[in-house]
């Protein structure tokens, strides 16, 4: 899977696991802010990355994430990690 | 009725270190009914002595019992002696004197113990009412694999004089950090994922945590989201459970099996197992009202 397919999987992924609009997902966009995410349904994202990416993040990891970009860096490195 | 501190949770129980210790002392030396003789005299000097508590437990009385202002004096102490007997019986049974008390469960407690025999994890949910706590030593081998979520404001004081007077503790501890709520998830998470139990107090949250306002006997009540949340995406059981004192030195374990609710977009599964909850609560309560133990005004804004 290319980078472009990692993004628009992730997108993807989401926009649909926290009902938004997949328009308001960009790079730039916060995170945390645009899924109106609080700490508590970050319980979504975790079990959304095992399902979807087979790994289980730590806490610390979401400390240095603040944007989709961030966020896509994050799990492909992950990923790349893996291989 | 009292000022804005009534109205929240501090995150500590109340009682000194010299307290505890020295009704340690008394169950030690003298027994258990020697203290719940000396219990009598604490209970007259805790209700000018603690004003806050006393607040809540006064208004607790006239707006949720409906009772009126002599029937509320009365149940101050009525209410504060329970509680020490609370107090007194936990101290006593982790102390190794557990055959002075007769302890039955309810009729549900088969299931209850069919569901922690699956392969999966489970959410016990309880409250700040009876002895939640004296029940530790009668899930055994199930002690083990079980963590009671344990605020370090509210335990720290206690925990090691406890301790000191006691057997070795018959549950696992989750730490919640009160600044770190997805540290507090991703290690609730991994518990759940070993097929493990965790205990959580779902009549208590802290400030910038979710909530929802629900009908609790009669008023509106803030209620934690965090333990049903946790449960529905991780799709493990829930049970309510409550250790409650009966006449005597008996104490009796209820418990209630949440029914699984379908998840699904916009349906806040959640909400609908508080709700479950809070039904329970509710029964629990009006059988036991002396034995609510919130001393903070629980109810409204």
């Amino acid at each position: 899977m290319d980078k472009k397919e990692l993004i628009k999987l992730i997108n993807e992924n989401l926009a649909e696991e926290f009902e938004v609009d997949i328009e308001t997902i960009t790079p730039e966009a916060h995170l945390m802010e645009t899924l109106d995410l609080d700490s508590l349904d970050l319980v979504d994202m975790v079990v959304l990355i095992e399902q979807n990416f087979h790994f289980t993040p730590k806490a610390t990891d979401f400390r240095e994430i603040a944007t989709f970009q961030d966020f896509y860096e994050f799990i492909e490195s992950k990923m790349n990690g893996r291989q | 009725m009292g000022d804005n501190n009534d109205k929240k949770w501090s995150g500590k129980t109340r009682g000194g270190s010299f307290g505890y210790g020295f009704f340690i002392f008394l169950i030690d030396r003298l027994g258990v009914r020697f203290a719940y003789v000396f219990l009598a005299f604490v209970v007259v000097y805790f209700i000018p002595f603690a004003p806050k508590a006393t607040a809540a437990s006064w208004w607790y009385a006239r707006n949720i019992l409906k009772k009126g202002a002599f029937q509320s004096f009365l149940f101050l102490f009525a209410n504060y002696y329970r509680f020490g007997q609370t107090l007194i019986d936990k101290v006593a049974v982790s102390a190794g004197k557990k055959d002075r008390y007769q302890f039955v469960f309810d009729e549900s407690y088969s299931r209850f113990l069919e569901i922690l025999n699956q392969e999966r994890g489970a959410i016990m949910v309880s409250a700040h009412v009876g002895n939640w706590e004296i029940g530790a030593p009668f899930f055994d081998q199930y002690g083990k694999k079980m963590h009671i979520a344990m605020l370090d404001a509210e335990y720290r004081k206690i925990k090691e004089m406890l301790e000191q007077h006691s057997e070795s503790r018959n549950y696992n501890v989750l730490p919640l950090d009160e600044t770190d709520g997805l540290s507090n998830i991703l290690r609730a998470k991994a518990i759940l994922d070993r097929h493990e139990y965790i205990c959580f107090q779902g009549d208590r949250f802290l400030e910038n945590t979710q909530t929802a306002e629900v009908g609790f006997l009669g008023k509106t009540a803030r209620f934690p989201i965090g333990p049903f949340l946790l449960a529905t995406r991780l799709q493990v059981p829930v049970i309510f459970y409550f250790s409650m004192r009966e006449w005597g030195m008996k104490y009796k374990f209820h418990f209630r099996i949440a029914e699984s609710v379908p998840g699904g977009s916009g349906s806040k599964p959640e909400f609908r197992l508080l709700e479950q909850y809070v039904q329970a609560l509710e029964t629990i309560v009006q059988r036991y009202p002396h034995q609510w133990f919130n001393y903070y005004r629980f109810w409204g804004k």
